[in-house]
């Protein structure tokens, strides 16, 4: 357990380097030089100005998401749960693209991450409306189902937008390019609310993570505290996809990773989720940069592969293996 | 069972002379035949260049759509597996969309792609969702494939020129704008080859709905008769979705409607009536999305998408027969 609390935050530490080494106008060794006082204007810039919130940015998405995830999962009790699959994720997209369309908030952080937030809750509260008492393998189904609502609203939304059309699409999957010390300004202090509420809510959720009656025995009120713990959910996620559009799935990959080896503890849980997730974006983006090199670009300017592409197309992969398991564990466990 | 019939070709009537009727210059009733004969320039552009194919091609592409949607659900037992959810259409709007994108000199383009798409989508998902147990699971492992294929898509989307997103955007959603008589030449022979070959699998469906073990006691091979009814439905949803792009749930909305109004009859009627439903509903959602914010025009999949995924939660919830 200790080893993987040493490990995480060196790859975190690791991705985080790596993405920032990485990327279309300056070499690494230039930036190597940079980074240690050398160098000249253009390159110190080009790293301080862009590298480095870019890769800030994208590790406070990926905490943000990886504590959500793990949030969710114990309070649906569904190993499936994470921001794409209870309708958060894509409400909270929902929020920002119909301020952006109505309010032309698209400049202003602070305005579309509270747009987000109340998207968010739309999404999950209409989830909850629906699904309440289902078991964890149909209140997927019906997630995705929610999602699938909320994001094709978006996109009806956009196309009576199309000069938004383009920046929207890199949003829709998530994407860190052109992130700026106003994204970071615009996400930390929500990051920082959702990790003390995390560190708040750790003791509460091992014990809603079981089952409801056992908390009551031991004197919790489970109301307050399952609302609590959704709302720092909800919380994240909208800060994440306002500062970088749905990076796709970190939210389930984070817990699931960390939950294999460290058990099913939330004060550990919590904070490994969260140097996994931030962990998970950052590499995925420098898979991205990386890749974006490889791949001919037919337009004019290079945008390059959204991050979100990368997590998505891995998630995908973990979310059907998390699938099957679920349903052989319904199936042996004899609830049907 | 007669008196439905007429009621049905009656509404279908009634709904081809809307849809070239209404719009923006509305041409009056008795004003179509001089229309359709060409003694007046500007409605005979509108209603033959303009309404008249987008209607064809909306008919075709809803009964493609209902009957694949009707041919996946009775082969997998499944009354929520839709191209949608399956990977089928997302596939084939991936491979069209990339091809478009980086302007891939494929032969056959867009049906090539789309036919390579879907099947090759479909398969993804049978093969992840194997050792899956139950439909609920072969559904979220669907909506997994579908994911990483929608990423995929919106990946090209934002490589691509931004002259070209608005239209991938839109053709994204599932949308009839600029259709013409050259993209319905394009699909209609497809569509209209295949619709009979979905009835020939009509016998394989009956076998299939009694379980595999009955299937197999009756000399029916259950896996290879299930991937041929695939197959057949996944070639017609790429032929609808290459011209028109994922136009959403009509293959949910179709089957479902033809199920709950003739609730005993026998698959082959249902493939009728879903046909029917399918195409109904194409046409009225494109007409409604051509008028209703006239001069924007609102991608028809977005109002078919916004029906029927209501009506799908609805089922789960109250018959619970997915899980």
């Amino acid at each position: 357990m200790r080893f993987t609390l040493i490990v995480l935050p060196v790859l975190m530490v690791l991705a985080a380097c790596a993405a920032l080494l990485v990327g279309s106008t300056v070499s690494p060794a230039d930036t190597l030089t940079a980074i240690f006082g050398g160098g000249d204007e253009l390159t110190r810039g080009v790293l301080l100005e862009l590298r480095v919130p870019r890769v800030l940015v994208g590790l406070g998405v990926g905490a943000a998401l990886g504590l959500a995830g793990t949030i969710l999962q114990a309070v649906l009790r569904n190993p499936l749960a994470s921001p794409e699959v209870t309708g958060v994720g894509s409400g909270a997209v929902l929020g920002a693209v119909a301020g952006t369309v109505f309010l032309g908030i698209a400049d202003q952080p602070e305005a579309l991450t509270i747009a987000a937030v109340l998207g968010g809750v739309l999404g999950g509260a209409s989830l909850w409306l629906i699904a309440a008492k289902s078991d964890p393998l149909r209140l997927a189904v019906l997630g995705v189902l929610v999602s699938a609502v909320l994001a094709g609203a978006s996109l009806v939304l956009l196309t009576a937008r199309p000069q938004l059309a383009g920046a929207a699409a890199r949003w829709l999957v998530g994407s860190l390019s052109g992130r700026t010390w106003e994204h970071w300004n615009g996400l930390w202090p929500w990051l920082l609310v959702v990790v003390l509420a995390a560190v708040v809510l750790a003791p509460a959720l091992d014990l809603l993570a079981v089952d409801d009656d056992h908390a009551r025995t031991v004197g919790l009120a489970v109301v307050p505290w399952r609302l609590t713990a959704l709302g720092a959910a909800v919380l994240a996620t909208a800060a994440a996809v306002a500062a970088a559009g749905t990076v796709s799935f970190v939210g389930l990959l984070a817990p699931h990773a960390v939950r294999r080896v460290l058990g099913a503890e939330h004060r550990w849980l919590l904070p490994a989720s969260a140097l996994a997730g931030a962990a998970c974006v950052a590499g995925a983006d420098f898979a991205a940069q990386a890749l974006t090199a490889l791949v001919p670009s037919s337009g004019s300017q290079r945008i390059g592969i959204p991050t979100g592409a990368v997590t998505a197309l891995l998630g995908a992969v973990v979310l059907v293996v998390v699938a099957r398991r679920a349903s052989r564990a319904q199936v042996e466990g004899g609830s049907r | 069972m007669k008196r439905s019939v007429v009621v049905a070709a009656l509404a279908l009537l009634v709904v081809c002379v809307a849809a070239l009727c209404l719009g923006t210059p509305i041409v009056g009733v008795n004003r179509l035949p001089a229309a359709f004969a060409g003694e007046t320039d500007l409605e005979h552009a509108v209603v033959v260049l303009l309404r008249a194919p987008r209607l064809v091609l909306g008919l075709l592409v809803g009964a493609a759509l209902a009957v694949a949607g009707l041919l996946l659900q009775e082969s997998l037992r499944n009354p929520l597996a839709v191209p949608e959810l399956l990977g089928v259409s997302s596939g084939a709007a991936v491979l069209v969309g990339v091809c478009v994108v980086w302007a891939l000199p494929i032969p056959g383009a867009p049906l090539v792609p789309a036919l390579i798409g879907a099947v090759v989508g479909g398969l993804i998902t049978l093969l992840a969702a194997r050792r899956a147990v139950g439909p609920a699971a072969v559904l979220l492992v669907g909506a997994a494939v579908n994911a990483a294929m929608q990423a995929l898509l919106l990946t090209a989307v934002s490589l691509s020129d931004s002259r070209e997103q608005g239209v991938l955007f839109r053709y994204l959603l599932g949308s009839l704008t600029g259709t013409t008589w050259e993209s319905v030449a394009l699909s209609a022979p497809g569509l209209i080859a295949l619709l009979p070959l979905a009835l020939l699998c009509v016998p394989l469906l009956g076998v299939l709905r009694l379980g595999d073990e009955t299937a197999s006691a009756l000399g029916v091979r259950a896996d290879r008769a299930r991937l041929i009814v695939l197959v057949v439905a996944s070639a017609l949803v790429a032929i609808a979705v290459a011209p028109s792009g994922p136009i959403a749930w009509v293959g949910f909305l179709g089957p479902h409607l033809a199920r709950r109004l003739r609730p005993n009859a026998d698959p082959r009627v249902w493939m009728a009536w879903s046909a029917l439903f399918g195409a109904l509903l194409v046409v009225v959602a494109d007409l409604a999305a051509r008028t209703v914010l006239y001069p924007v025009e609102l991608p028809v999949g977005g109002l078919t998408a916004l029906v029927a995924i209501v009506l799908a939660a609805l089922l789960i919830r109250r018959r619970g027969e997915v899980a």
